[in-house]
């Protein structure tokens, strides 16, 4: 996404690494616990093989057993220490990795929470959905690998380091000069492959757009005939796929029969040099392999660590994906001394009013809306209608404060809306989306959406309206499951439910945008005919595609390119306003039986 | 009635899931529940596939063989060595010399260790680099045969099955399979040999050690089938966590709308933290069992050191043994216990490539379509579009008929509109007509001749088509519209975006013509999306068109316009429009009217409501 693109390199990194130590912050005790046994764990480890050097040296120098048990206990303890102190960093580093990757993906989606439409789609669904679910978990799963394959090196490195002078000076340096040679080649291994790694990772999700493009698409693709041309571009993805994947596997064998030779080359090293130092006093027989052993030890920590270390940059990406979301700041937020809302008025005052309102998004060079002005009456029926584009949406979205007035302004009850809280705001406002949108549960809880206390009876009367009759011969009422998105029913069912949902609260406006556009006409008729008499206190907005839906309307407000064009009755703009006769003549074109 | 049952659908939930229990596909890292139904029919399978590549596994196998016995080698030549070192150095302290290492004191046998190592090496370093393409170059030769076959599966295959479904068996099973032959294969074949030469060898050493050894070595794979079990177990439960996770997530976010409008926005917060608390809570149990095993595996191998390690020192000391013998053993229990560890993970890892490569293959060996004529008939040039239904019957499940008998004429140049419920065949119609689907009985034929008789290319090649979902491919605006004709000018790509009215709303686009469109960014609305495909359609220039409730996203008077343009360009051509709104038909030259997957009313507008059947009824309540 070009968002990623605009930041920089050096910035997305800093953002990321701020991310992550805010992420890790509440965590500093389980860190250090993981620290300590992180420490046992490499103490116990290193001592086993330094025992049992210690026990060569007594059989072969005094042959006492008491003092050989004395070494077996001690290794026995070491042991215990090492692979429990593992075992415990292992616990405590899954935990701790499963409350990051918890913490990130619920804070992503708290703050998405206060976005508004634009805010949201300049990410678009399926990447703030990526953002609060794959990317978390990438991010936990490098993370947990980090701490159990890379934060231990270290420690590893500068025991060994330590006991190796501690048993000869000489041998001492020998495995620093060891450790720092394993490094170099590490860091040059990592140098190399991250690239090609990372390069890698996108020829992955290429593989995976294709395939779906090709999948998705068959109808197209065979109508045009271009099966052979879509083959051909799976082929390409699969091949630089393929020749790249070897490429890493090569730089892995390579790094793997660099770091096997070098071990050789230190095993015979420590024998030679061992042996000497064995022959000049300075050490015992037992200690060679105990040396041996640590340098190994080393090697294999440094190649478990090259291999964690590869997946981090990608882990970091994930990360700043997250972080890039958590830096928006909401386009639309509450004033800090919110003004209150007064009570309902009487009948044909105005709930609403349009006060030569435009609108133009941050990204764009025109107004989406231009000097609109109307107003919306208790008792009332507004109607929008207007080609698609011409804004008829962003009305309702605006009363709803989703989108705040760039000129102009917009007041509720008399007062304008960004001088009160958008839940306040919200909570006189009842709400029928464009897409009637359910969620799982049971009928009676997307009921209750629009009224927590609602009876039971107010649900039937509210169905009723909203011509959901159909509740009732299902098995089980009310209590009917339903389906995530509402999938399990019709979108003429779905769309009578979230007009149902709807009709539950108490509100002083009513706003249906396109809302009939998904029932027959049959239904629409029945369904705005019972509307009629239960709408009486309140205002009701309708948007609308069908002249036929809001024929009977108090006022009708014409949009066209997102200006007001017409306003009146039907009858009067039929007369007055071209574009209101165009719309109504498009839909009744051929017929002789509209009035 | 939209409220009614949605017959094709349902048709279509039968035929998935008869198909199989794979729903939705969304395989974690670490789903390896599966065992393979026939693991040697299965593996002898993959074996045949890597032909070309096999002396890649022989000498990668014989390599890692000789690795296995260099490395098991070099630490029974360093029991002697050590000894003989410790030998010469007791030597020169008895003498009172002191003891330097030069190649005629030890250092020829030190190198000679070396050397046998090196040894080792190179044989492991073949091995490596010989393996380094091995698995990929086999899954790129599998991925061929899946993009071979994703062109001659038949439609029924794509509309029963999920795209993530085919999508993971291409990229997830195939990468499970690389994964194992690339390194399980050599590391089980590595720790079988290793762990068997280790045990005779030690063998050879001391029997009572070894078999100390030996039953550290049983218990410790015995616990590691029990925890493998539980792993699996575990991580099932983290993959159902993240599911319901992910479910609630995507509703969300589809409904952030009515989230917001309704004030849910705590309950909302509240529902999503509980679900990722509870995803927190199994992956916290799944990756410490799944991460634990192995150290848990390794303390049981160092009691085995320790155990080893006294009795050995206690041998020494009585002087039973030697030094070097001691380390050698000692060595040989490192050398066998990291393998031992892996052993039962691989073994496990096997079983899921297998279970991976059998479901590849089951995508492999998907019934195909009926291959297209060999000698193909010829049309009549020019194409003139008459096209014909002639009593085709037809059902998506052999057993479940949709249609029964339909006949229809649509004579060159006409317009035949369409119109039905959801669910009543008007798509089944467009399916049968471009064989994306063949009938059962009865036959279709375009200028007379039977359309089964062409090939599927040349029939194709006749239609134009603009569907319902606007399916555009991940390029620039230019690519997407000159899609269905090779090496079209940009004037030519504009000429057919003006003509579908989105030349203008192109032009707004920061880059025009040159826009990328991507999938997931949703940078231009569905409405413009359907309006690219309309002048996708344009360009090929087809002598019959197809509408399949295309402007359905396009309010009326748009689509108006771009029926006008349609009309225009599609003069004395066939024209098949499937449409919601009746407004857009009343001029056509014959009216199918379809209920239940059969024609119920033919006919034109006039006829249809002097007729005062289904069409009049319809048509009266859409105008009242």
């Amino acid at each position: 996404m070009s968002q990623s693109n605009r930041t920089t390199r050096d910035y997305s990194k800093r953002t990321s690494a701020r991310l992550l130590v805010s992420l890790l912050s509440p965590y500093k005790k389980l860190l250090l616990a993981i620290l300590f046994t992180s420490i046992c764990d490499m103490t116990g480890m290193l001592y086993i093989p330094t025992q049992l050097s210690a026990m060569v040296n007594v059989a072969v120098n005094t042959r006492d057993m008491s003092a050989l048990m004395g070494h077996g206990v001690a290794m026995l303890i070491a042991a215990l220490v090492g692979s429990g102190g593992y075992i415990t960093s292992v616990f405590l580093a899954s935990r701790l990795c499963a409350k990051v990757g918890r913490d990130l993906r619920t804070r992503v989606y708290d703050h998405s929470l206060a976005f508004s439409g634009s805010d949201f789609n300049s990410f678009g669904t399926g990447s703030m959905i990526t953002r609060t679910l794959s990317d978390a978990n990438v991010v936990q799963q490098t993370l947990l690998m980090s701490i159990l394959m890379i934060f231990p090196v270290p420690i590893a490195c500068v025991i060994s380091i330590w006991l190796a002078f501690s048993t000869d000076v000489v041998m001492g340096w020998v495995l620093l000069a060891v450790t720092l040679a394993i490094i170099a080649i590490s860091v040059a291994a990592v140098a190399k492959s991250a690239p090609i790694f990372t390069r890698l990772q996108g020829f992955i999700d290429n593989m995976n757009t294709r395939l779906r493009e090709s999948i998705t698409g068959v109808r197209v693709i065979r109508a045009f005939g271009k099966e052979p041309h879509e083959r051909a571009r799976l082929d390409e993805t699969f091949t630089e796929y393929a020749s790249n994947a070897i490429r890493v596997n090569l730089v892995f064998a390579v790094t793997d029969s660099m770091t096997f030779f070098l071990m050789n080359v230190v095993e015979a090293t420590i024998m030679w040099v061992g042996a000497d130092r064995v022959g000049a006093h300075a050490m015992q027989i037992g200690s060679i392999s105990a040396l041996v052993e640590y340098a190994m030890l080393i090697m294999m920590f440094m190649m478990m660590a090259q291999f964690a270390i590869l997946q981090v940059p990608r882990a970091l990406a994930c990360l700043t994906r997250a972080a890039e979301v958590l830096d928006v700041e909401p386009e639309i937020e509450d004033a800090a001394a919110p003004a209150a809302l007064p009570a309902a008025c009487e009948a044909g005052d105005e709930v609403a009013r349009f006060d030569h309102v435009s609108l133009r998004f941050s990204d764009a060079d025109e107004d989406t809306l231009h000097d609109i002005s109307f107003a919306l009456r208790r008792g009332q029926t507004t109607a929008i209608i207007g080609n698609t584009g011409s804004g008829k949406s962003t009305i309702a979205k605006m009363l709803l404060r989703f989108n705040d007035v760039t000129g102009g302004s917009l007041s509720f009850n008399g007062v304008d809306v960004r001088r009160i809280t958008q839940e306040e705001l919200r909570g006189r406002i009842s709400y029928v989306p464009q897409k009637a949108w359910l969620f799982s549960g049971t009928i009676a809880d997307n009921l209750r959406h629009g009224d927590a206390d609602a009876t039971d009876e107010r649900l039937w009367h509210a169905l009723d309206v909203a011509q959901g009759g159909f509740v009732r011969e299902l098995a089980h009422g009310l209590g009917t499951r339903v389906a995530q998105g509402g999938t399990n029913f019709s979108g003429g069912q779905r769309q009578r439910l979230a007009i149902a949902r709807a009709l539950v609260r108490r509100a002083d406006l009513y706003v249906f945008d396109d809302s009939f556009s998904a029932l027959d006409y049959k239904t629409d008729a029945a369904l705005r005919h019972a509307l009629a008499g239960e709408l009486t206190d309140a205002a009701t907005l309708i948007i609308a595609q069908r002249v036929s839906t809001i024929h009977d309307a108090d006022q009708i407000v014409v949009l066209r390119d997102g200006e007001v064009v017409g306003l009146g009755t039907h009858d009067d703009l039929m007369e007055t306003c071209p574009t209101y006769r165009a719309i109504a003549d498009s839909q009744t074109r051929g017929g002789d039986a509209n009035a | 009635m939209p409220s009614e049952k949605n017959l094709e659908l349902d048709e279509l939930d039968q035929l998935k899931r008869g198909r199989g229990p794979q729903t939705k596909a969304q395989p974690g890292p670490d789903e390896e529940l599966d065992v393979p139904s026939d693991a040697l029919g299965t593996a002898a399978r993959l074996w045949s596939a890597a032909a070309g590549q096999r002396w890649r596994l022989v000498v990668a196998a014989l390599c890692s063989v000789l690795y296995v016995a260099g490395s098991l080698g070099a630490t029974a030549y360093s029991a002697g060595l050590i000894d003989h070192l410790w030998a010469n150095i007791q030597a020169a302290f008895a003498a009172g010399e002191p003891f330097v290492v030069s190649l005629d004191n030890a250092g020829i046998e030190i190198l000679t260790f070396m050397g046998i190592w090196t040894a080792a090496w190179a044989a492991y370093t073949v091995q490596a680099l010989v393996m380094a393409s091995f698995a990929e170059r086999l899954n790129l030769g599998l991925r061929g045969q899946i993009a071979d076959k994703l062109s001659r599966l038949p439609l029924s295959y794509y509309d029963a099955h999920q795209p993530g479904d085919t999508i993971s068996r291409a990229t997830n099973d195939l990468d499970k399979i690389s994964e194992v032959l690339q390194r399980g294969l050599l590391q089980l074949l590595i720790a079988v040999s290793m762990v068997g030469g280790a045990i005779i060898l030690m063998a050879t050493y001391d029997l009572m050690l070894t078999g100390v050894f030996v039953a550290f070595a049983l218990v410790a794979s015995g616990v590691t089938k029990l925890v493998t079990a539980q792993t699996l177990k575990l991580a099932a439960a983290r993959q159902a966590a993240l599911g319901e996770l992910t479910g609630r997530v995507e509703e969300a976010y589809s409904g952030r709308a009515v989230i917001k409008a309704f004030g849910r926005e705590d309950a909302s917060m509240a529902e999503i933290a509980a679900a990722a608390e509870d995803l927190a809570e199994t992956s916290a149990t799944a990756d410490f069992v799944t991460n634990g095993i192995a150290p848990a595996i390794r303390l049981l191998m160092r009691l085995c050191q320790v155990t080893v390690g006294l009795l050995a020192g206690g041998m020494l000391v009585m002087g039973q043994i030697s030094v070097g013998v001691f380390q050698a053993f000692f060595q040989y229990v490192m050398q066998a216990s990291e393998p031992l560890t892996q052993l039962s993970l691989t073994v496990n890892m096997l079983q899921g490539a297998l279970a991976a490569a059998e479901r590849v293959f089951a995508l492999v060996d998907e019934p195909e379509v009926v291959p297209d004529p060999a000698v193909p008939a010829p049309l009549p040039e020019p194409v003139r579009g008459r096209v014909a239904f002639e009593h085709v019957r037809f059902g998506y499940a052999s057993d479940r008929p949709l249609m029964r008998d339909v006949s229809l004429v649509a004579e060159p140049g006409q317009k035949v509109a369409i119109v039905g419920a959801t669910g009543a065949g008007k798509t089944t119609l467009i399916n049968l007509l471009m064989r994306f689907y063949e009938v059962d009985g009865g036959r279709i034929t375009l200028d007379g001749v039977d359309t089964r008789e062409l090939t599927r290319a040349e029939l194709r090649r006749q239609f134009g088509m603009v569907l319902q979902d606007a399916w555009l491919f991940e390029g620039t605006i230019t690519e997407n519209i000159a899609y269905g004709k090779l090496g079209a000018t940009r004037e030519e790509v504009e000429a057919a975006a003006r003509a579908a009215h989105v030349d203008f709303f192109v032009r707004t686009l920061p880059h025009g013509y040159d826009t990328m469109l991507s999938n997931d960014a949703e940078n231009i609305s569905q409405g413009q999306r359907q309006l690219l495909t309309i002048a996708r359609a344009m360009l090929t220039d087809p002598a019959i068109l197809i509408l399949d409730e295309a402007t359905s996203s396009v309010d009326t008077r748009t689509e108006q316009a771009i029926v006008r343009a349609m009309e225009a360009i599609m003069e004395n051509r066939t024209s098949f429009v499937i449409a919601h709104r009746l407004s857009t038909i009343v001029d056509a030259d014959l009216i199918l009217v379809m209920e239940k997957g059969n024609i119920i009313e033919q006919g034109t507008h006039e006829e249809l409501l002097a007729a005062g059947g289904a069409y009049a009824e319809l048509y009266r309540s859409q105008f009242a």
